[in-house]
């Protein structure tokens, strides 16, 4: 054998060293807007109208996507490896992230607002489930899927407090809530491409429809549960996707 | 033929570069720890293979439950509420203790074959041995401390960052780590060596009283208090007199079903006459009122269980029998273990 020959065997050898045996073709990047009606959220002071007209200021606005799916031409679901991002209006880093898929076109894009049932009921998780993060029930073991939090002089809680945390994973009243949206443009993955959707959520969405929400009368919610379960069968009208760029 | 030997060598080199890298902790990672199970026990309910005890995680683990600096003030660490002597329930204390001379409302339960346990405290809300530490660490009425600013604080330690890293590889400290650091010190918190084992085994007998009362126990107490675990881990209203001043409402806190009103756990009966006060208000000091409770004491409520809906009448004779035979669930070596007991954390 020419040493020739041989330092070529040794480069394939070389290349079966990849410890990455995982192909990832490319990525997308979802991007989430938040608002208030029409009107872009800010935390603080401003202040804003829920669809029964009453004034309410947000100070916190966060929720949990999770177990994202994408769907082919042919409509088949392509499911991606499990991820879990918390979106939160304070951490603007938090508001993109990239989500590696296999390369293809894709026309519509699935995904779950909340914490799949068996991240509650397997122990300490870490990352974006890190219970530190505050959305965890120690209690009664259970992510908060969703939470706003916020003010309202109709408020009849303490300070005039809104807290809407939304959680519960069991049986009639799962919070965890399915979305699947069809993007205007199809979605090209490939390597050289970058790929973007922007999602815009309405907070107001949580206190309209189904069940409309009445500061004066509901203005905490700590507990999963029917009242919980409600609000995330409102906030499930919450998203649309206002932009995709396909470059 | 040099050459040949050479290459076949350099080739065996690159399959040895290929190999995973997760499995390969060396000889200086943790060792492993074995805990030991035994015969007549069915099989755990906590996935150890998800949280591999080792030497150094059981040691670091330890380490944690003694350590007060886990409660906000530095003042109350697991073991403080949790006394090995008693095991592991807060002895002659009906309600728990926490930081500011705050109280609860239940009392400190007793702990050992957790990892036989699927779900924990006394209305079973929380849902994983991992994450049970949680609770007591962040209320306000027990440790009061922020888990975020715990884990800053852990990180902020030299020595914890050590041991840390002899138990996972890495120096970094994060809330998944600590509690599975405790969860394997409490994976090894086992009790099954007392004389009522020993006579399962066959290698001890009971006195006539021991076996009396295990009649005794077999026809009225052993349908929830199942053997071997003396638990069948249900949710039961065992007819206390509602107590107004705590107004708890037990499991039906967590399901919010009318159902479980007044509903709280059935705790295991091993090592009972070292753990009093009883039940989950602790309102019991002595065995013999736990007795006379189920004998006369029932109150009527609509989830009351039918098992005990018109009461387990005990004669005194049946009584001192049966206090004899709970004697024989006691676990001396479980109480006196050298690898449990409290150990002064001075840096």
């Amino acid at each position: 054998m020419k040493p020739c020959y041989f330092l070529f065997t040794l480069l394939i050898f070389c290349t079966a060293c990849k410890k990455d045996l995982i192909r990832k073709d490319g990525n997308f990047r979802l991007r989430f807007e938040h608002t208030v009606g029409t009107v872009p959220l800010a935390l603080g002071a401003t202040v804003y109208q829920n669809p029964s007209a009453e004034a309410y200021t947000v100070s916190a606005f966060k929720y949990y996507i999770s177990n994202i799916y994408l769907v082919k031409m042919d409509n088949s679901i392509l499911r991606l490896p499990a991820s879990y991002h918390l979106v939160d209006e304070s951490k603007p880093d938090s508001k993109t992230f990239l989500v590696p898929a296999p390369q293809g076109e894709y026309r519509a894009i699935g995904f779950k607002l909340g914490v799949d049932s068996i991240r509650n009921v397997s122990g300490a998780q870490t990352d974006a489930l890190d219970p530190a993060l505050g959305m965890f029930w120690s209690w009664n073991s259970g992510y908060i899927m969703a939470k706003m939090e916020g003010a309202s002089p109709l408020s009849t809680a303490p300070n005039n407090i809104l807290n809407f945390h939304i959680g519960g994973f069991k049986g009639q009243y799962n919070a965890v809530q399915d979305f699947r949206l069809q993007t205007p443009i199809s979605i090209n993955v490939a390597p050289d491409r970058a790929p973007e959707v922007t999602f815009s959520a309405d907070l107001n969405a949580w206190f309209r429809q189904p069940n409309p929400v009445s500061f004066a009368t509901s203005a905490t919610i700590h507990t999963p549960g029917e009242a919980a379960f409600k609000i995330s069968e409102n906030y499930k009208n919450m998203f649309r996707i206002t932009n995709v760029t396909d470059l | 033929m040099k050459k040949y030997v050479v290459y076949t060598c350099f080739i065996l080199g690159l399959f040895w570069a290929c190999r995973k890298s997760g499995d390969n902790n060396g000889p200086s990672g943790p060792t492993p720890y074995k805990i030991e199970l035994p015969a007549h026990f069915p099989a755990p309910v906590y996935d150890l293979s998800q949280n591999p005890p080792t030497v150094q995680g059981v040691a670091l683990g330890r380490r944690l439950f003694y350590d007060p600096r886990l409660s906000r003030d530095s003042t109350i660490s697991c073991g403080f509420c949790h006394q090995q002597f008693a095991a592991f329930a807060h002895f002659d204390h009906p309600l728990s203790h926490g930081i500011d001379n705050r109280t609860g409302f239940r009392s400190v339960p007793s702990l050992f074959n957790l990892i036989w346990q699927g779900d924990f405290m006394w209305d079973g809300g929380v849902n994983h041995l991992d994450i049970q530490p949680l609770t007591p660490i962040t209320d306000a009425n027990e440790m009061g401390e922020d888990l975020s600013r715990l884990i800053e604080r852990l990180n902020a330690d030299k020595k914890y960052r050590s041991l840390f890293e002899g138990a996972f590889g890495t120096p970094e400290i994060n809330s998944q780590r600590l509690f599975r650091a405790l969860s394997q010190f409490m994976a090894t918190m086992n009790s099954f060596n007392s004389k009522y084992d020993s006579v399962i085994a066959k290698k001890a007998v009971f006195t006539p009283d021991e076996a009396g009362g295990y009649v005794v126990f077999q026809t009225k107490c052993a349908s929830c208090h199942k053997e071997p675990l003396f638990t069948d881990g249900s949710f039961r209203n065992n007819g206390l007199p509602y107590n107004p001043a705590l107004n708890d409402a037990g499991r039906m806190r967590i399901t919010n079903s009318t159902g479980d009103y007044l509903k709280f756990r059935v705790p295991s009966l091993r090592n009972i006459i070292k753990s009093p006060p009883y039940m989950h208000d602790g309102r019991f000091y002595d065995i013999f009122n736990v007795f006379r409770h189920y004998s006369n004491g029932i109150e009527q409520t609509p989830t009351i269980d039918p098992i005990v809906k018109n009461g387990l009448p005990l004669s005194p004779e049946e009584q001192r029998q049966l206090y004899l035979f709970l004697t024989t669930l006691t676990d001396h070596s479980f109480i006196n273990s050298k690898s449990l007991s409290e150990i002064l954390i001075d840096n």
